[in-house]
């Protein structure tokens, strides 16, 4: 899998630089939305034929809150050392990593609120966490947990990085990566002007 | 949030209607699915203004500003996971 993700994003790359149209390959990557919609259907079905799972679910009440704020936490804590590191201000540092990897919206709500530079920073840095996740997943459910395998992919765990998550973790992992996914991306707009303006 | 109506019309389908025997083909149609999706996601990098260019200037920064956050996420989460999840279990 993470080979044939790798070997995708390469040649994803090289058609896209390259400007090659070849009509029924421009087809399919043009509707990636509708590619997402299928792909959730299909995460649906496996997660409805494992009966119970929901329910297991709600022996953990305020628990699945755990992950989004670990994350969150871990995430502004990197951003803070990335200020020492880099030399750009707290507040834009922890602005950049407050995308937790939604590097389409982070990239540009930075770029709006600090210019150019610092939004194409904020764009590949969380385009490096999604991919690096895809890599991480297998490598931390198997050598620390499977609920660690949430946090690198922050708030794609509930889209892009859930395959992963369906052939490495667990079912209950896979509902709580959904959940989590869904708690960060509403936080992600929220974090930016939080952290741009008060820190 | 269309996403998640989506995915909970899937959990419906697969709790109510989807045969257990077509799970292994569910798997490999959701594989399909992935590998489309970040070929999409390549090209529409690729495709973007002076993609290689900021990759090069700027992609040491963006680098660090991946890897910390990144780490430092996974280690809160597996102590909280580990001390309030796994231990209680």
């Amino acid at each position: 899998m993470v080979y044939c993700a790798m070997i995708a994003l390469f040649f994803g790359v090289i058609y896209g630089v390259y400007g090659f149209d070849i009509h029924f390959i421009s087809y399919i990557t043009s509707r990636s939305n509708f590619i997402l919609y299928c792909l959730m259907f299909l995460v649906g079905i496996s997660i409805g034929l494992h009966k119970g799972i929901l329910n297991d679910l709600k022996k953990y009440h305020l628990k699945v809150f755990i992950i989004p704020f670990g994350i969150v936490v871990g995430s502004i804590i990197g951003g803070i050392f990335c200020s020492w590191i880099t030399g750009f201000t707290l507040g834009e540092s922890t602005a950049v990593v407050s995308g937790l990897g939604w590097y389409s919206l982070s990239g540009v709500t930075v770029g709006k609120l600090a210019g150019a530079e610092l939004g194409s920073i904020t764009f590949l840095s969380n385009l490096m966490r999604e991919i690096f996740s895809f890599f991480l997943i297998p490598v931390v459910a198997k050598y620390l947990n499977f609920y660690s395998c949430i946090a690198p992919a922050g708030a794609t765990s509930e889209d892009t990085t859930l395959p992963m998550m369906i052939k490495y973790t667990n079912e209950e992992t896979v509902v709580l990566s959904v959940f989590n996914g869904i708690i960060c991306s509403a936080l992600v707009p929220i974090l930016i002007s939080f952290c741009y303006n008060n820190m | 949030m269309d996403i998640l109506i989506i995915m909970c019309i899937g959990v419906l389908v697969g709790n109510k209607l989807f045969p257990r025997q077509y799970k292994s083909f569910n798997e490999k149609l959701q594989f399909i699915c992935t590998i489309l999706l970040i070929f999409s996601m390549g090209v529409t990098l690729g495709k973007r203004d002076n993609f290689l260019e900021e990759l090069t200037t700027l992609g040491w920064q963006s680098f660090i500003f991946c890897i910390f956050p990144l780490l430092l996420s996974l280690v809160v989460v597996f102590l909280l996971t580990y001390y309030f999840i796994e231990k209680k279990k």
